[in-house]
């Protein structure tokens, strides 16, 4: 499998990598590792605005796309504003990181994640 | 070309002696042994042909088989493929039905399966979970009309030796029934006696033992008086078995590669078996790392091991960079598919896929197999953190 160097590159750091601690955390899941991919966000918001985005952390058992694009958006995210959509669209998303079309699937579960720990509104 | 990191897939293929290159390359150009082995007319056929022969006695004496029963291939899968196809069709009157095991190579499964199409029935045994094939499952699979039994003896994936000796004393009871060996991981890496085993048809490969990649053989025994249709017509050369213009270069290759193993085989396969225990004990300390095949039944120079808790796709993405080895999924251009052959012996499907192949070779060295360790103890290490693991 090839990857492009934006892949390579998050998937390497994959700086973002992790948990979040303390009161108030969003978090929220996607997939199984039985079934070979599984993705989840914490999110810390403003205490005072509680709408702009402060930190996330992800864990994924996934492959190096999965992971790169958790890593990116974890990055990415930060200072936006949170309206329970991913900073960018799956399409998007797999085009920057030259995610196969076989593997959008993949994408759908970050994205389902990601708005599990945004849109549930449940603190950790 | 620069490729730094460490080379430890030697059961993929080997890099050619560079002993073995220097006689190969005597036989290329206008100085060296050039002409056609079939050209008996004059000199040049004439020493050519002496060169082959040399060579084909050089395999003979490394498998225990006599020069006249090694048929030049271009590798074992088409060595698979002549014994398959071969005694399938030689011996359709005697009767249609073959029996091999799920953890067979691709080049014995699908020449059964294009049988099978063909209006055979194949039996395919499954072994134990340790990937050993007890020779009982072979003896209730012969049926009165089976004509081939095909069961490799070292397994590319983990390394298993099959007890072929016994596998062939039922074969020679049931009457029709003959055994095909694929042997392209043994030379040089264990005991390997087709003789003495009682072995009708052996399949052989240079590139595994230091030859060069595009020549191997099959060895049909004359004593048990093994008859095959050919795949190849046209010209008669090797029996009238496989036909073609025989590459002089590429036979002295492996006879010069055959000789050398055969020759280096006992204190190779002593230095490699004190690598692997030490490659095994740096992998196995990092934990949650399993063993795929039984290692007391396997050659030295291959260990597979599957890892808990890390994804197949990115393990190998992790290692790329530091260490060449197999990984135990077949990878598409999309997905990796996990190793049947580990499916085979009941691992599940993510601990298939996060298997690693390694295999040690003549030029493996501990520095190689330091190095080894500590990537993918790296790899593992972080991608179990990022996986939560």
């Amino acid at each position: 499998m090839k990857y492009n160097e934006l892949t390579r590159r998050y998937f390497e750091s994959a700086a973002c990598a992790g948990m979040l601690a303390g009161s108030g955390i969003l978090r929220g899941a996607a997939g199984s590792r039985a079934q070979g991919t599984w993705v989840q966000f914490d999110v810390r918001v403003n205490s005072n605005t509680r709408r702009t985005i402060e930190a996330v952390r992800f864990l994924a058992f996934a492959c190096p796309h999965v992971i790169a694009v958790a890593a990116w958006l974890a990055e990415q995210a930060v200072g936006q504003e949170l309206n329970g959509q991913l900073p960018q669209s799956v399409q998007c998303l797999s085009e920057r990181f030259g995610v196969p079309v076989e593997k959008l699937g993949r994408l759908l579960l970050v994205e389902d994640a990601w708005n599990a720990a945004t849109t549930a509104g449940g603190g950790h | 070309m620069t490729l730094p990191c460490v080379y430890l897939d030697y059961a993929a293929t080997t890099p050619v002696d560079p002993r073995v290159a220097v006689r190969m390359a005597e036989c290329l150009t206008q100085g060296g042994v050039f002409g056609n082995p079939g050209a008996t007319s004059h000199d040049y056929g004439e020493a050519a042909g002496e060169l082959v022969e040399a060579a084909r006695a050089e395999v003979a004496a490394a498998v225990g088989a006599e020069p006249a029963e090694v048929i030049w291939t271009s590798g074992a899968t088409e060595a698979n493929n002549l014994a398959i196809f071969g005694i399938a069709h030689y011996y359709r009157d005697l009767g249609r039905h073959i029996v091999t095991v799920r953890t067979e190579h691709k080049a014995v499964l699908d020449p059964c399966r294009e049988l099978e199409r063909r209006g055979w029935r194949v039996t395919y045994l499954a072994p134990a979970r340790d990937g050993v094939l007890d020779p009982h499952e072979v003896a209730a699979a012969l049926k009165p009309d089976t004509v081939l039994v095909s069961v490799m003896h070292v397994n590319n994936e983990i390394g298993v030796i099959q007890d072929i000796a016994a596998i062939a004393a039922l074969c020679a009871q049931a009457g029709n029934a003959r055994l095909h060996v694929d042997a392209a991981q043994s030379v040089g890496k264990c005991a390997l006696n087709f003789a003495a085993l009682g072995i009708d048809l052996l399949s052989l490969s240079a590139h595994k033992a230091y030859g060069p990649k595009g020549v191997g053989a099959l060895v049909v025994s004359r004593r048990r008086g093994v008859q095959l249709q050919p795949l190849l017509y046209g010209g008669g050369q090797e029996r009238a078995l496989r036909s073609g213009t025989v590459a002089t270069h590429q036979v002295v290759g492996m006879g010069a590669a055959f000789s050398l193993a055969r020759s280096a085989a006992q204190y190779e396969t002593e230095r490699i078996a004190l690598l692997q225990d030490r490659l095994w004990h740096g992998l196995v300390s990092m934990g949650g790392v399993l063993r795929n095949g039984d290692g007391a039944r396997a050659v030295p120079h291959l260990l597979n091991v599957s890892f808990e808790g890390v994804e197949g796709e990115s393990l190998l993405a992790a290692i790329r960079p530091h260490v060449a080895v197999s990984t135990g999924s077949a990878c598409t251009s999309v997905h990796q598919e996990p190793s049947y052959v580990l499916r085979a012996l009941g691992r599940d499907e993510r601990l298939a896929e996060s298997s690693l192949r390694f295999s040690l070779g003549r030029f493996s060295s501990e520095a190689d197999v330091d190095a080894a360790v500590s990537a993918v103890a790296s790899a593992v290490e972080r991608l179990r953190r990022i996986g939560g693991t």
